[in-house]
């Protein structure tokens, strides 16, 4: 109800002008009630938080910045979805275009507290390590895998340094590699990732190269003993249009 | 163009991007839940808290299992993604949905009928 708002001050200024002019002006204001309910709804309220961050993606979807949505699982990371903003409101629901979708499943189980926290490195290290297997000839059922003891240090100042990020990501992509799924839950200091449990399927028809590239293999290979299906299979997948509730969001981050 | 009875689902609804998955009702859709499953099917009803209905559903679920379900509903917090089908323009979308609420909302001229905004008398 907040058609009676504005009314106690209007009344009041119409008050202190009563001496002057007080019949014509509440005339004119009177004509003005009925449009003075300006609409507000969700697409008139996208403008009107200019100066906060809620105002940084109004400008997104006015200038059709292409953004890249951190998508979170129960604990940390699950991917990054970069696209064009359409819309959006106060809950960081949002709505995107020409989304690319990388993510990976979450692990669970034994798996889950070894795993070092995912990271948008380690996804990306680990995505090119898979294209590089496959392009290798690798059945795509077994993929082998390079294992390296993680490089803590590389992805240690992620969070922090996310404002490389950006830049970063896509050099990454392009000349890192070989690392076999690290990934590192936020909030948990722990170490190493190894098999995940048997229950995320290991969709490979998902995976397709979303960055071609040399591979320069910094690790040592080693087969595994049994196929064995991969968990910390990175995924990706391109969606036209998608809907993205706000409480998935972990962070959005637009791309100059 | 089915809009909801009640006030406070309409003003929630308006304010906020669900109005755009009230507009998906009838089409073909994918929701992906917060666990990783999806449910394929048509929408049937969206409410302003996310709960969706759907129809003729294809649940997949976490562990990949698939099924066939008559219906299906799916609490708004566990929804994650809403797959938009290509032909829908989400603009248009939510304006007409914009639309329909106005029309219920002022229905019946403006002296007659129970106001949702009565205008102060002064």
């Amino acid at each position: 109800r907040g058609a009676p708002a504005a009314d106690p001050e209007r009344i009041q200024r119409l008050r202190s002008l009563m001496v002057n002019a007080g019949p014509e002006q509440a005339a004119a204001e009177g004509g003005a009630a009925r449009r003075r309910r300006a609409p507000r709804n969700v697409l008139t309220r996208m403008p009107l938080h200019e100066g906060s961050p809620l105002g940084e993606l109004h400008r997104c979807v006015r200038d059709g910045v292409k953004i890249n949505v951190h998508i979170r699982t129960f604990k940390g990371l699950r991917g990054v979805c970069t696209g064009f903003l359409v819309a959006f409101d106060k809950f960081w629901n949002m709505a995107l275009t020409d989304v690319d979708e990388t993510y990976r499943k979450p692990v669970l189980g034994k798996a889950f507290y070894v795993e070092p926290q995912l990271t948008l490195t380690r996804l990306f290290d680990r995505l090119k390590l898979q294209e590089s297997s496959v392009k290798k000839g690798a059945d795509s059922k077994t993929v082998s895998e390079e294992l390296v003891p993680t490089n803590d240090s590389q992805t240690l100042g992620w969070k922090a340094g996310s404002g490389r990020g950006r830049a970063e990501d896509e050099r990454e992509r392009q000349k890192r590699l070989s690392r076999a799924g690290e990934k590192k839950m936020p909030g948990d200091s722990l170490h190493v990732a190894t098999r995940g449990e048997a229950d995320v399927g290991s969709g490979t028809a998902h995976t397709e190269g979303a960055s071609a590239g040399g591979t320069q293999a910094r690790s040592q290979s080693r087969r595994k003993k049994r196929p064995k299906v991969d968990y910390q299979q990175v995924f990706t997948r391109h969606i036209n249009q998608i809907f993205i509730r706000g409480e998935n969001v972990l962070l959005v981050h637009l791309a100059h | 163009m089915e809009v909801s009875h009640s006030v406070k689902e309409r003003t929630i609804a308006e304010n906020s991007l669900v109005i755009l998955l009230q507009g998906l009702r009838d089409h073909v859709t994918t929701v992906e839940l917060r666990d990783e499953s999806t449910a394929s099917g048509r929408v049937t009803n969206v409410d302003a808290f996310m709960n969706v209905r759907l129809a003729e559903v294809t649940f997949t679920d976490r562990q990949g299992t698939v099924c066939h379900l008559d219906e299906l509903f799916v609490t708004g917090r566990n929804v994650r993604y809403v797959h938009i089908p290509d032909d829908v323009d989400i603009r248009a979308t939510i304006e007409q949905q914009l639309q329909a609420i106005h029309r219920v909302r002022y229905f019946g001229g403006r002296d007659k009928g129970r106001k949702e905004f009565p205008r102060a008398k002064h």
